[in-house]
Protein backbone atom coordinates (compact mmCIF):
# COMPACT_ATOMS: atom_id res chain seq x y z
CA UNK A 1 0.00 0.00 0.00
CA UNK A 2 1.20 3.48 -1.14
CA UNK A 3 1.10 5.44 1.97
CA UNK A 4 1.28 9.19 3.27
CA UNK A 5 1.89 10.53 6.40
CA UNK A 6 0.58 14.10 6.83
CA UNK A 7 1.68 15.75 10.28
CA UNK A 8 3.39 18.59 11.41
CA UNK A 9 5.41 17.68 13.87
CA UNK A 10 8.33 16.14 13.09
CA UNK A 11 8.47 14.25 15.45
CA UNK A 12 4.77 12.63 15.10
CA UNK A 13 5.77 11.87 11.54
CA UNK A 14 8.81 10.38 12.81
CA UNK A 15 7.08 8.22 15.16
CA UNK A 16 4.37 6.87 13.17
CA UNK A 17 7.65 5.89 10.36
CA UNK A 18 9.17 3.75 13.12
CA UNK A 19 5.69 2.06 14.19
CA UNK A 20 4.92 1.72 10.52
CA UNK A 21 8.42 -0.40 9.81
CA UNK A 22 6.78 -3.51 11.34
CA UNK A 23 4.57 -3.44 8.73
CA UNK A 24 6.38 -4.99 5.47
CA UNK A 25 3.12 -4.19 3.29
CA UNK A 26 2.69 -0.61 3.75
CA UNK A 27 5.22 1.80 1.78
CA UNK A 28 5.53 5.26 2.79
CA UNK A 29 6.00 7.19 -0.28
CA UNK A 30 5.54 10.62 1.09
CA UNK A 31 5.49 13.02 3.84
CA UNK A 32 3.69 16.37 4.11
CA UNK A 33 3.87 18.92 7.14
CA UNK A 34 0.86 20.85 6.12
CA UNK A 35 -2.52 20.81 4.19
CA UNK A 36 -1.41 22.32 0.91
CA UNK A 37 1.94 20.11 0.75
CA UNK A 38 -0.36 17.27 1.19
CA UNK A 39 -2.65 18.16 -1.35
CA UNK A 40 -0.05 18.44 -4.05
CA UNK A 41 1.38 15.53 -2.97
CA UNK A 42 -1.57 13.35 -2.80
CA UNK A 43 -2.59 14.55 -6.27
CA UNK A 44 0.90 13.66 -7.57
CA UNK A 45 1.53 10.44 -5.67
CA UNK A 46 -1.85 9.04 -5.31
CA UNK A 47 -1.31 7.04 -2.83
CA UNK A 48 -3.78 4.15 -1.11
CA UNK A 49 -3.57 5.09 2.11
CA UNK A 50 -3.00 8.54 4.12
CA UNK A 51 -2.35 9.06 7.77
CA UNK A 52 -4.11 12.12 8.40
CA UNK A 53 -3.44 14.54 11.37
CA UNK A 54 -6.43 16.88 11.80
CA UNK A 55 -4.91 20.01 13.45
CA UNK A 56 -2.73 21.64 11.37
CA UNK A 57 -1.63 25.12 11.33
CA UNK A 58 -3.62 27.16 7.89
CA UNK A 59 -6.11 24.40 7.17
CA UNK A 60 -7.44 21.67 9.32
CA UNK A 61 -7.32 17.76 8.01
CA UNK A 62 -10.82 18.05 7.33
CA UNK A 63 -10.25 21.37 5.23
CA UNK A 64 -7.89 19.73 3.28
CA UNK A 65 -10.28 16.43 2.49
CA UNK A 66 -12.87 18.82 0.98
CA UNK A 67 -10.50 19.77 -1.50
CA UNK A 68 -9.33 17.00 -2.86
CA UNK A 69 -10.67 15.33 -5.72
CA UNK A 70 -9.12 12.16 -5.43
CA UNK A 71 -10.06 10.79 -1.46
CA UNK A 72 -7.60 7.93 -0.92
CA UNK A 73 -8.15 5.96 2.31
CA UNK A 74 -7.58 8.15 5.51
CA UNK A 75 -6.60 7.14 8.80
CA UNK A 76 -6.79 9.84 10.92
CA UNK A 77 -4.14 10.63 13.50
CA UNK A 78 -4.64 12.99 16.51
CA UNK A 79 -3.90 13.59 20.32
CA UNK A 80 -7.36 14.48 21.42
CA UNK A 81 -10.03 15.13 18.78
CA UNK A 82 -13.59 14.45 20.67
CA UNK A 83 -14.67 16.67 18.99
CA UNK A 84 -13.60 16.63 15.56
CA UNK A 85 -14.41 12.87 15.25
CA UNK A 86 -17.74 13.11 16.25
CA UNK A 87 -18.41 14.46 13.19
CA UNK A 88 -18.24 11.04 11.51
CA UNK A 89 -21.05 8.92 13.27
CA UNK A 90 -22.16 7.38 10.68
CA UNK A 91 -19.66 5.82 8.61
CA UNK A 92 -17.06 3.94 9.28
CA UNK A 93 -13.84 6.29 9.63
CA UNK A 94 -10.73 4.82 11.25
CA UNK A 95 -8.41 7.35 13.22
CA UNK A 96 -6.02 6.76 15.64
CA UNK A 97 -4.91 8.20 19.31
CA UNK A 98 -1.56 9.67 19.63
CA UNK A 99 0.43 8.16 21.13
CA UNK A 100 -0.66 5.06 19.06
CA UNK A 101 -0.71 1.72 20.14
CA UNK A 102 0.76 -0.82 18.09
CA UNK A 103 -1.97 -3.10 17.99
CA UNK A 104 -4.19 -0.55 17.15
CA UNK A 105 -2.35 0.62 14.09
CA UNK A 106 -1.91 -2.89 13.03
CA UNK A 107 -6.26 -3.27 13.02
CA UNK A 108 -6.14 0.10 11.00
CA UNK A 109 -3.91 -1.48 8.13
CA UNK A 110 -5.93 -4.77 7.53
CA UNK A 111 -9.16 -2.72 7.78
CA UNK A 112 -7.53 -0.60 4.92
CA UNK A 113 -6.14 -3.53 3.35
CA UNK A 114 -9.41 -5.11 3.11
CA UNK A 115 -10.98 -2.50 1.45
CA UNK A 116 -8.62 -1.57 -0.91
CA UNK A 117 -8.56 -5.52 -2.06
CA UNK A 118 -12.30 -4.98 -2.03
CA UNK A 119 -12.14 -2.20 -4.52
CA UNK A 120 -9.18 -3.36 -5.97
CA UNK A 121 -11.68 -7.08 -7.18
CA UNK A 122 -14.96 -5.15 -7.62
CA UNK A 123 -12.76 -3.10 -10.07
CA UNK A 124 -11.07 -6.28 -12.42
CA UNK A 125 -9.79 -5.62 -15.50
CA UNK A 126 -11.44 -2.61 -15.78
CA UNK A 127 -8.58 -0.33 -16.56
CA UNK A 128 -7.08 2.55 -15.07
CA UNK A 129 -9.17 5.38 -15.69
CA UNK A 130 -7.11 8.35 -17.17
CA UNK A 131 -8.29 10.94 -14.44
CA UNK A 132 -11.64 9.91 -13.95
CA UNK A 133 -12.84 8.92 -10.47
CA UNK A 134 -14.16 4.97 -10.26
CA UNK A 135 -17.48 4.17 -9.13
CA UNK A 136 -15.48 2.60 -5.94
CA UNK A 137 -13.82 5.84 -5.50
CA UNK A 138 -14.90 7.78 -2.35
CA UNK A 139 -15.79 11.77 -2.33
CA UNK A 140 -14.87 13.55 1.33
CA UNK A 141 -18.67 15.42 1.62
CA UNK A 142 -18.92 17.83 4.70
CA UNK A 143 -21.80 19.82 5.16
CA UNK A 144 -22.08 21.87 8.29
CA UNK A 145 -20.43 19.95 11.31
CA UNK A 146 -21.43 16.66 9.59
CA UNK A 147 -18.89 14.29 7.32
CA UNK A 148 -19.19 11.48 5.33
CA UNK A 149 -16.70 9.33 3.17
CA UNK A 150 -18.88 8.53 0.01
CA UNK A 151 -18.32 5.68 -1.90
CA UNK A 152 -19.72 7.21 -5.54
CA UNK A 153 -21.51 3.49 -6.41
CA UNK A 154 -23.57 5.05 -3.19
CA UNK A 155 -24.47 8.11 -4.96
CA UNK A 156 -27.58 8.22 -6.28
CA UNK A 157 -28.12 11.66 -7.78
CA UNK A 158 -26.30 14.98 -7.78
CA UNK A 159 -28.13 17.95 -8.10
CA UNK A 160 -26.92 21.15 -9.19
CA UNK A 161 -28.26 24.33 -6.47
CA UNK A 162 -26.45 27.41 -7.30
CA UNK A 163 -22.79 27.14 -6.47
CA UNK A 164 -23.18 24.03 -4.59
CA UNK A 165 -24.05 20.21 -5.54
CA UNK A 166 -26.76 18.40 -3.43
CA UNK A 167 -25.01 14.92 -3.19
CA UNK A 168 -28.19 11.99 -2.44
CA UNK A 169 -27.14 8.92 -0.65
CA UNK A 170 -28.46 6.71 1.80
CA UNK A 171 -30.77 8.98 3.81
CA UNK A 172 -28.79 12.00 3.32
CA UNK A 173 -28.60 15.25 0.86
CA UNK A 174 -25.53 17.28 2.15
CA UNK A 175 -24.27 19.65 -0.24
CA UNK A 176 -20.55 20.25 -1.01
CA UNK A 177 -19.08 23.31 -2.59
CA UNK A 178 -17.82 22.13 -6.72
CA UNK A 179 -19.62 22.82 -10.31
CA UNK A 180 -21.30 19.96 -11.43
CA UNK A 181 -20.00 20.71 -15.06
CA UNK A 182 -16.23 20.36 -13.43
CA UNK A 183 -17.97 16.90 -11.49
CA UNK A 184 -19.38 15.50 -14.81
CA UNK A 185 -16.07 16.03 -16.62
CA UNK A 186 -14.15 13.56 -13.63
CA UNK A 187 -17.38 10.60 -13.66
CA UNK A 188 -17.48 7.63 -15.34
CA UNK A 189 -19.68 7.79 -17.83
CA UNK A 190 -20.15 4.57 -18.18
CA UNK A 191 -22.28 4.83 -14.89
CA UNK A 192 -22.90 8.31 -14.67
CA UNK A 193 -25.38 10.05 -17.25
CA UNK A 194 -26.11 13.63 -17.53
CA UNK A 195 -30.07 13.64 -17.24
CA UNK A 196 -29.97 17.72 -17.36
CA UNK A 197 -28.48 21.16 -16.87
CA UNK A 198 -29.46 20.55 -13.41
CA UNK A 199 -29.01 16.61 -12.65
CA UNK A 200 -26.65 13.83 -13.14
CA UNK A 201 -27.55 10.42 -12.41
CA UNK A 202 -26.19 7.26 -11.30
CA UNK A 203 -27.35 4.36 -13.60
CA UNK A 204 -27.47 1.46 -10.99
CA UNK A 205 -30.14 3.52 -9.26
CA UNK A 206 -32.55 3.75 -12.34
CA UNK A 207 -36.15 2.31 -10.95
CA UNK A 208 -38.64 3.39 -13.75
CA UNK A 209 -39.07 5.50 -16.75
CA UNK A 210 -41.92 7.49 -18.00
CA UNK A 211 -41.99 9.19 -21.17
CA UNK A 212 -42.67 12.81 -20.17
CA UNK A 213 -43.69 15.74 -22.21
CA UNK A 214 -42.08 17.17 -25.44
CA UNK A 215 -40.11 14.01 -25.96
CA UNK A 216 -38.45 14.13 -22.82
CA UNK A 217 -38.34 11.20 -19.73
CA UNK A 218 -38.84 10.93 -16.48
CA UNK A 219 -36.80 8.98 -14.25
CA UNK A 220 -37.47 7.59 -11.14
CA UNK A 221 -34.54 6.76 -9.01
CA UNK A 222 -34.49 3.99 -6.58
CA UNK A 223 -34.32 6.02 -3.50
CA UNK A 224 -37.90 7.92 -5.11
CA UNK A 225 -35.99 10.74 -6.48
CA UNK A 226 -37.61 12.16 -9.54
CA UNK A 227 -35.92 13.43 -12.09
CA UNK A 228 -36.56 15.07 -15.75
CA UNK A 229 -34.07 13.85 -18.72
CA UNK A 230 -34.26 16.65 -21.07
CA UNK A 231 -35.51 15.93 -24.50
CA UNK A 232 -31.93 16.66 -25.96
CA UNK A 233 -30.71 13.61 -23.84
CA UNK A 234 -33.56 11.30 -24.06
CA UNK A 235 -32.22 9.71 -26.86
CA UNK A 236 -28.81 9.10 -25.49
CA UNK A 237 -30.52 8.07 -22.28
CA UNK A 238 -32.42 5.20 -24.24
CA UNK A 239 -29.20 4.08 -25.98
CA UNK A 240 -27.54 3.71 -22.87
CA UNK A 241 -30.20 2.03 -21.07
CA UNK A 242 -30.59 -0.48 -23.79
CA UNK A 243 -27.45 -1.60 -23.56
CA UNK B 1 -22.30 53.57 43.45
CA UNK B 2 -25.22 50.90 43.27
CA UNK B 3 -24.37 49.93 47.06
CA UNK B 4 -24.87 53.66 47.98
CA UNK B 5 -28.45 54.26 46.55
CA UNK B 6 -29.31 51.16 48.20
CA UNK B 7 -27.94 52.82 51.44
CA UNK B 8 -30.25 55.73 51.26
CA UNK B 9 -33.39 53.99 49.93
CA UNK B 10 -32.82 51.75 53.05
CA UNK B 11 -32.47 54.80 55.18
CA UNK B 12 -34.95 57.22 53.85
CA UNK B 13 -37.50 54.53 53.94
CA UNK B 14 -36.66 52.56 56.99
CA UNK B 15 -36.90 56.56 58.89
CA UNK B 16 -39.90 57.04 57.21
CA UNK B 17 -41.72 53.96 58.08
CA UNK B 18 -40.27 54.44 61.82
CA UNK B 19 -42.07 57.67 61.70
CA UNK B 20 -45.40 56.52 59.80
CA UNK B 21 -45.72 54.44 63.18
CA UNK B 22 -45.16 56.90 65.50
CA UNK B 23 -47.80 58.75 63.57
CA UNK B 24 -50.23 55.84 63.71
CA UNK B 25 -49.36 54.72 67.21
CA UNK B 26 -50.42 58.45 68.38
CA UNK B 27 -53.51 58.54 65.85
CA UNK B 28 -55.04 55.45 68.28
CA UNK B 29 -53.73 57.56 71.36
CA UNK B 30 -55.69 60.36 69.87
CA UNK B 31 -53.36 63.68 70.02
CA UNK B 32 -52.53 63.94 66.10
CA UNK B 33 -52.48 68.07 65.33
CA UNK B 34 -50.49 69.35 62.49
CA UNK B 35 -48.15 70.39 64.72
CA UNK B 36 -47.04 66.84 65.52
CA UNK B 37 -46.90 65.85 62.00
CA UNK B 38 -44.73 68.33 61.41
CA UNK B 39 -42.32 67.47 64.05
CA UNK B 40 -42.52 63.82 63.29
CA UNK B 41 -41.24 65.06 59.75
CA UNK B 42 -38.69 67.16 60.94
CA UNK B 43 -37.69 64.11 63.64
CA UNK B 44 -37.71 61.71 60.52
CA UNK B 45 -35.30 64.24 58.67
CA UNK B 46 -33.08 64.93 61.59
CA UNK B 47 -32.81 60.89 62.18
CA UNK B 48 -31.90 60.22 58.51
CA UNK B 49 -29.29 63.21 58.97
CA UNK B 50 -27.84 62.04 62.56
CA UNK B 51 -27.38 58.32 61.31
CA UNK B 52 -26.19 59.37 58.32
CA UNK B 53 -23.17 60.99 60.18
CA UNK B 54 -22.98 58.36 62.41
CA UNK B 55 -22.35 56.02 59.46
CA UNK B 56 -20.00 58.65 57.64
CA UNK B 57 -17.77 58.02 61.38
CA UNK B 58 -18.18 54.25 61.63
CA UNK B 59 -16.17 54.60 57.61
CA UNK B 60 -13.93 57.06 58.64
CA UNK B 61 -12.54 55.30 61.36
CA UNK B 62 -12.62 52.17 59.82
CA UNK B 63 -14.96 50.38 62.19
CA UNK B 64 -15.81 48.12 59.56
CA UNK B 65 -12.50 45.89 59.41
CA UNK B 66 -12.97 45.29 63.14
CA UNK B 67 -14.11 42.00 64.61
CA UNK B 68 -17.70 42.27 65.95
CA UNK B 69 -16.50 42.49 69.86
CA UNK B 70 -14.59 44.96 69.52
CA UNK B 71 -17.76 47.24 68.01
CA UNK B 72 -20.23 46.48 70.57
CA UNK B 73 -18.78 48.66 72.95
CA UNK B 74 -18.24 51.25 70.29
CA UNK B 75 -21.68 51.04 69.24
CA UNK B 76 -22.94 51.01 72.64
CA UNK B 77 -20.88 54.36 73.46
CA UNK B 78 -21.88 55.51 69.94
CA UNK B 79 -25.71 55.61 70.50
CA UNK B 80 -25.49 57.07 73.80
CA UNK B 81 -23.94 59.87 72.22
CA UNK B 82 -26.23 59.99 69.69
CA UNK B 83 -29.15 59.30 72.27
CA UNK B 84 -28.07 62.52 74.29
CA UNK B 85 -27.66 64.70 70.65
CA UNK B 86 -30.84 63.59 69.71
CA UNK B 87 -32.39 64.96 73.22
CA UNK B 88 -30.61 68.34 73.03
CA UNK B 89 -32.52 68.51 69.12
CA UNK B 90 -35.64 67.44 71.01
CA UNK B 91 -35.55 70.22 73.72
CA UNK B 92 -33.87 72.81 71.44
CA UNK B 93 -37.17 72.37 69.11
CA UNK B 94 -39.44 71.94 71.50
CA UNK B 95 -38.20 75.56 73.05
CA UNK B 96 -38.49 77.11 69.45
CA UNK B 97 -41.91 75.63 69.40
CA UNK B 98 -42.89 76.50 72.56
CA UNK B 99 -43.55 73.55 74.04
CA UNK B 100 -40.63 73.49 76.60
CA UNK B 101 -41.47 72.43 79.74
CA UNK B 102 -38.71 72.86 82.27
CA UNK B 103 -40.40 70.36 84.70
CA UNK B 104 -40.82 67.85 82.49
CA UNK B 105 -38.43 67.74 80.26
CA UNK B 106 -35.52 68.01 82.95
CA UNK B 107 -36.92 65.20 85.17
CA UNK B 108 -34.06 62.67 85.65
CA UNK B 109 -36.61 59.84 84.68
CA UNK B 110 -37.89 61.12 81.98
CA UNK B 111 -34.12 61.97 80.47
CA UNK B 112 -32.82 58.54 81.25
CA UNK B 113 -36.44 56.78 79.41
CA UNK B 114 -35.89 59.22 76.37
CA UNK B 115 -31.96 58.46 76.10
CA UNK B 116 -32.78 54.78 76.61
CA UNK B 117 -35.40 54.84 73.70
CA UNK B 118 -33.39 56.68 71.23
CA UNK B 119 -30.50 54.63 72.43
CA UNK B 120 -31.96 51.51 71.30
CA UNK B 121 -33.05 52.99 68.00
CA UNK B 122 -29.43 53.51 67.29
CA UNK B 123 -28.42 50.52 68.77
CA UNK B 124 -31.31 48.61 66.06
CA UNK B 125 -29.98 51.20 63.45
CA UNK B 126 -26.23 50.01 63.83
CA UNK B 127 -27.18 46.50 63.96
CA UNK B 128 -28.88 46.82 60.47
CA UNK B 129 -26.30 48.53 59.32
CA UNK B 130 -23.46 46.63 60.53
CA UNK B 131 -25.60 43.38 59.04
CA UNK B 132 -26.05 44.75 55.74
CA UNK B 133 -22.43 45.34 55.71
CA UNK B 134 -21.44 41.66 56.77
CA UNK B 135 -23.35 39.74 54.86
CA UNK B 136 -22.31 41.93 51.45
CA UNK B 137 -18.97 41.35 52.73
CA UNK B 138 -19.81 37.54 53.00
CA UNK B 139 -21.44 37.66 49.64
CA UNK B 140 -18.33 39.26 47.98
CA UNK B 141 -16.12 36.61 49.75
CA UNK B 142 -18.53 33.97 47.84
CA UNK B 143 -18.00 35.38 45.23
CA UNK B 144 -14.53 35.53 45.20
CA UNK B 145 -14.62 32.16 46.10
CA UNK B 146 -16.72 31.25 42.92
CA UNK B 147 -14.76 32.95 40.96
CA UNK B 148 -11.33 31.48 41.90
CA UNK B 149 -12.82 27.80 42.02
CA UNK B 150 -13.72 28.84 38.21
CA UNK B 151 -10.18 29.82 37.64
CA UNK B 152 -9.26 27.27 39.32
CA UNK B 153 -11.09 24.63 37.19
CA UNK B 154 -10.31 26.42 33.95
CA UNK B 155 -6.88 26.55 34.66
CA UNK B 156 -7.04 22.87 35.66
CA UNK B 157 -8.54 22.00 32.36
CA UNK B 158 -5.42 24.62 30.44
CA UNK B 159 -3.06 22.76 32.41
CA UNK B 160 -4.20 19.40 32.29
CA UNK B 161 -4.86 20.05 28.31
CA UNK B 162 -5.64 17.28 26.98
CA UNK B 163 -4.34 18.11 23.64
CA UNK B 164 -1.14 19.19 25.11
CA UNK B 165 -0.48 16.43 27.38
CA UNK B 166 -0.93 13.55 24.79
CA UNK B 167 0.96 15.61 21.78
CA UNK B 168 3.77 15.82 24.73
CA UNK B 169 3.89 11.98 25.80
CA UNK B 170 3.98 11.64 21.51
CA UNK B 171 6.89 13.78 21.26
CA UNK B 172 8.68 12.46 23.90
CA UNK B 173 7.69 8.58 22.99
CA UNK B 174 9.82 9.30 19.27
CA UNK B 175 12.32 11.09 21.41
CA UNK B 176 13.23 8.72 23.92
CA UNK B 177 15.24 6.38 20.62
CA UNK B 178 16.60 9.67 19.05
CA UNK B 179 17.75 11.55 22.06
CA UNK B 180 17.06 9.67 25.61
CA UNK B 181 18.74 12.21 27.68
CA UNK B 182 16.23 14.86 26.32
CA UNK B 183 13.14 12.87 26.56
CA UNK B 184 14.10 11.82 30.27
CA UNK B 185 14.43 15.61 30.94
CA UNK B 186 11.22 16.19 29.06
CA UNK B 187 9.77 13.32 31.48
CA UNK B 188 10.90 15.27 34.08
CA UNK B 189 9.00 18.82 33.15
CA UNK B 190 6.03 17.02 32.34
CA UNK B 191 5.91 15.74 35.89
CA UNK B 192 6.87 19.06 36.98
CA UNK B 193 3.93 20.77 35.39
CA UNK B 194 1.20 17.63 36.54
CA UNK B 195 1.92 18.30 40.46
CA UNK B 196 2.12 22.00 40.00
CA UNK B 197 -1.08 21.76 38.73
CA UNK B 198 -1.77 19.67 42.06
CA UNK B 199 -0.20 21.69 44.31
CA UNK B 200 -1.46 25.56 42.98
CA UNK B 201 -4.91 24.76 42.63
CA UNK B 202 -5.75 26.12 45.73
CA UNK B 203 -3.68 29.47 46.45
CA UNK B 204 -4.27 32.74 45.49
CA UNK B 205 -1.31 33.83 44.67
CA UNK B 206 2.63 32.05 44.38
CA UNK B 207 5.76 33.32 44.01
CA UNK B 208 7.03 34.82 40.35
CA UNK B 209 9.37 32.01 40.52
CA UNK B 210 7.24 29.52 40.50
CA UNK B 211 5.46 30.52 37.95
CA UNK B 212 7.95 30.88 36.10
CA UNK B 213 9.56 27.95 36.34
CA UNK B 214 6.38 26.40 35.29
CA UNK B 215 6.26 28.68 32.00
CA UNK B 216 9.63 27.68 31.38
CA UNK B 217 8.83 23.95 31.65
CA UNK B 218 5.85 24.26 29.74
CA UNK B 219 7.64 26.27 26.78
CA UNK B 220 10.36 23.96 26.65
CA UNK B 221 7.74 20.76 26.00
CA UNK B 222 6.05 22.87 23.38
CA UNK B 223 9.49 23.49 21.66
CA UNK B 224 9.72 19.43 21.50
CA UNK B 225 7.07 19.52 19.64
CA UNK B 226 7.10 22.66 17.52
CA UNK B 227 11.09 22.34 16.90
CA UNK B 228 12.09 25.03 15.37
CA UNK B 229 8.82 27.17 14.58
CA UNK B 230 8.81 28.03 18.46
CA UNK B 231 11.04 30.73 19.39
CA UNK B 232 11.04 31.55 23.43
CA UNK B 233 12.85 34.10 24.85
CA UNK B 234 12.54 36.02 28.39
CA UNK B 235 13.61 39.19 29.83
CA UNK B 236 13.37 38.92 33.32
CA UNK B 237 13.95 42.34 35.78
CA UNK B 238 15.69 40.38 38.79
CA UNK B 239 13.39 42.06 41.06
CA UNK B 240 10.33 40.27 40.08
CA UNK B 241 11.02 37.78 42.03
CA UNK B 242 9.58 39.93 45.07
CA UNK B 243 6.62 39.59 43.45
CA UNK B 244 3.53 36.79 43.78
CA UNK B 245 1.19 36.36 41.11
CA UNK B 246 -2.09 33.96 40.37
CA UNK B 247 -0.97 31.13 39.75
CA UNK B 248 -0.75 29.78 36.02
CA UNK B 249 -1.72 33.41 35.09
CA UNK B 250 1.52 33.59 32.58
CA UNK B 251 0.75 29.90 31.79
CA UNK B 252 -2.96 30.11 30.52
CA UNK B 253 -1.64 33.35 28.62
CA UNK B 254 1.51 31.80 26.88
CA UNK B 255 -0.34 28.73 26.00
CA UNK B 256 -3.14 31.01 24.28
CA UNK B 257 -0.43 32.79 22.58
CA UNK B 258 0.82 29.12 21.14
CA UNK B 259 -2.83 28.00 20.54
CA UNK B 260 -4.42 30.74 18.81
CA UNK B 261 -0.89 32.16 17.29
CA UNK B 262 2.24 30.14 16.88
CA UNK B 263 0.04 26.85 15.91
CA UNK B 264 -1.56 28.25 13.11
CA UNK B 265 0.98 29.93 11.54
CA UNK B 266 3.14 27.20 9.11
CA UNK B 267 6.51 28.70 9.87
CA UNK B 268 5.76 29.28 13.39
CA UNK B 269 6.85 32.12 15.35
CA UNK B 270 7.93 33.30 18.81
CA UNK B 271 6.65 34.23 22.33
CA UNK B 272 8.65 36.53 24.51
CA UNK B 273 8.31 36.95 28.03
CA UNK B 274 9.04 40.18 29.83
CA UNK B 275 9.15 41.63 33.03
CA UNK B 276 9.96 45.01 34.27
CA UNK B 277 9.70 46.14 37.96
CA UNK B 278 8.09 49.80 38.51
CA UNK B 279 7.65 52.08 41.14
CA UNK B 280 4.33 50.49 41.74
CA UNK B 281 4.68 46.93 41.14
CA UNK B 282 5.32 44.40 38.28
CA UNK B 283 4.90 44.63 34.62
CA UNK B 284 4.71 41.51 32.85
CA UNK B 285 4.79 41.83 29.02
CA UNK B 286 4.16 38.84 26.92
CA UNK B 287 4.53 39.26 22.84
CA UNK B 288 3.60 36.27 20.49
CA UNK B 289 3.64 35.90 16.45
CA UNK B 290 0.11 35.77 15.54
CA UNK B 291 -2.86 38.14 15.39
CA UNK B 292 -5.38 38.75 18.05
CA UNK B 293 -9.10 38.52 16.38
CA UNK B 294 -11.65 40.22 19.47
CA UNK B 295 -14.04 37.72 20.42
CA UNK B 296 -14.19 35.35 17.64
CA UNK B 297 -13.51 31.85 18.92
CA UNK B 298 -15.48 31.63 22.26
CA UNK B 299 -12.26 30.11 23.76
CA UNK B 300 -10.33 33.71 23.52
CA UNK B 301 -12.52 35.72 25.01
CA UNK B 302 -13.34 33.06 27.87
CA UNK B 303 -9.46 32.65 28.98
CA UNK B 304 -9.17 36.44 28.94
CA UNK B 305 -11.94 37.25 30.82
CA UNK B 306 -11.16 34.97 33.17
CA UNK B 307 -7.41 36.36 33.92
CA UNK B 308 -8.99 40.36 34.25
CA UNK B 309 -11.96 38.83 36.33
CA UNK B 310 -9.12 37.29 38.38
CA UNK B 311 -7.11 40.03 38.67
CA UNK B 312 -10.16 42.26 39.65
CA UNK B 313 -11.01 40.12 42.56
CA UNK B 314 -7.51 39.84 43.77
CA UNK B 315 -6.09 43.54 43.48
CA UNK B 316 -9.21 46.00 42.35
CA UNK B 317 -8.53 48.79 40.09
CA UNK B 318 -4.98 48.47 40.66
CA UNK B 319 -3.83 45.65 38.27
CA UNK B 320 -4.26 45.86 34.97
CA UNK B 321 -4.64 43.97 31.77
CA UNK B 322 -4.66 44.89 27.63
CA UNK B 323 -4.01 42.74 24.50
CA UNK B 324 -3.53 44.48 20.80
CA UNK B 325 -2.16 43.26 18.09
CA UNK B 326 1.62 45.43 17.20
CA UNK B 327 3.68 44.69 14.35
CA UNK B 328 2.20 41.67 13.50
CA UNK B 329 2.49 40.23 16.86
CA UNK B 330 0.18 39.80 19.95
CA UNK B 331 1.02 42.20 22.96
CA UNK B 332 -0.47 41.03 26.55
CA UNK B 333 0.33 43.61 28.89
CA UNK B 334 -0.35 42.85 32.63
CA UNK B 335 0.12 45.06 35.65
CA UNK B 336 0.50 43.95 39.30
CA UNK B 337 0.33 46.05 42.05
CA UNK B 338 3.18 45.84 44.89
CA UNK B 339 1.71 43.77 47.44
CA UNK B 340 2.61 46.54 50.52
CA UNK B 341 0.31 48.49 48.45
CA UNK B 342 -3.55 47.07 48.37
Amino acid sequence: MKTIIIDDERLARKELNTLLEQHSEVEIIGEAVNADEAIEKISELRPDLVFLDIQMPGKSGFELLEELEYVPQIIFTTAYDEFALKAFEVNALDYLLKPVQEERLAESIEKAKATLQKQQNHQGAEEEGNGTLKVTDQVFVKDGDKCWFVRLEDVRLFESDGNYIKVYFNNFKPMIHKSLNALDERLDDRSFFRASRKHIINLSWVDTIETWFNGGLLVQLKGGEKVEVSRRQAARFKERMSL
Amino acid sequence: MNKNKLYWICQVLGWSIFGVVQLILFAVAGNVTSLFIFSQLIQVIFYILLTHMFRGIILHLGWLKSKWYSLLPRFLAGSLLLAIVHYLFIILSSWVTGDFDANQDFNLLSIVASLFVSMALFLIWSLLYMSFHYFDRYNKSLQFEAAAKEAELNALKAQLNPHFIFNALNSIRALVDENPTKSKNSITRLSNIFRNSLSTQKKELVPFEEELNLVRDYLELEGIRYEERLKTSYSIDSGSFNFKIPPLMIQTLVENGIKHGISTLKTGGQINITTKVEEKGLKIQIRNSGTYLKGTSGGVGYGLLNTTKRLDIIYGEKASFSIENLDEMVQTNIFIPDSLDL
